[in-house]
């Protein structure tokens, strides 16, 4: 098999990068859980907590 | 412009996590009422502190509304009153101000955390849960003395803090 004969031409539509989607899935998934655990456990459950300054 | 649907996945995916941060943090302000701690205090002579109605006499003092308020000097280094003792189940707003060099005002292991200016009046207003001991600590090195500056914050009960006062 020569590399002319392996070549396949695909349109834009075709071309899906599970891979990179899974990837990008799971690095939002792991930003969104730190962000739940650093804001709402470590920062809003750390009191007390400045409430006012009127 | 041809964008591809798994690109268009991720710009919307990005967006939705921004606007969520950012209503996370308005939800804590508007919310569970957290305040940042500003500059609105009208400024003092740092030279004349003894001759300032509050600071004259660093002390907690109940207001008629049955809230708290507390007059903390932070001087080169110690924290007066040191400990500062309040009640459970209170709030309490915390005046501090600083006669000599800038120091740090930190509640240790809590989100209480301010600077000390000198002129500047520091006013944070926080409630007091459960009777507990926290630390306090100066957070800006203030001098020679500064790794030693620290002091106390007493949550006592209320029939403990009563007492106390008479």
């Amino acid at each position: 098999m020569t590399a002319e004969e392996s070549k396949r031409e695909i349109t834009h539509d075709e071309f899906d990068p599970v891979g990179t989607l899974t990837l990008i899935v799971i690095y939002f998934a792991i930003l969104a859980i730190m962000w739940f655990f650093m804001y709402f456990i470590e920062f809003a459950e750390n009191g007390p907590t400045v409430i006012g300054v009127a | 412009m041809n964008i591809h649907t798994y690109e268009k996945l991720w710009l919307a995916a990005s967006m939705v996590l921004i606007v969520g941060f950012i209503a996370t943090v308005t939800y804590g302000a508007v919310g569970l009422g957290i305040a940042m701690i500003d500059d609105d205090e009208s400024t003092i002579d740092p030279d004349s502190l003894d001759e300032d109605e509050r600071f004259s006499d660093p002390r907690v003092e109940e207001m008629d509304d049955g809230t708290y308020e507390a007059y903390v000097v932070a001087e080169q280094y110690r924290f007066n009153p040191d400990p500062l003792v309040v009640p459970a189940n209170s709030t309490v707003t915390l005046y501090v101000t600083s006669p000599d060099v800038i120091h740090g005002f930190e509640v240790v292991g809590t989100n209480v955390n301010t600077m000390v200016i000198p002129g500047e009046v520091s006013k944070m207003t926080i409630e007091f849960e459960e009777s507990e001991e926290y630390g306090l600590l100066c957070n800006e090195y203030c001098g020679a003395g500064h790794h030693g500056m620290e002091g106390e914050i007493h949550v006592v009960p209320e029939e403990e803090f009563e007492e106390g006062e008479q």
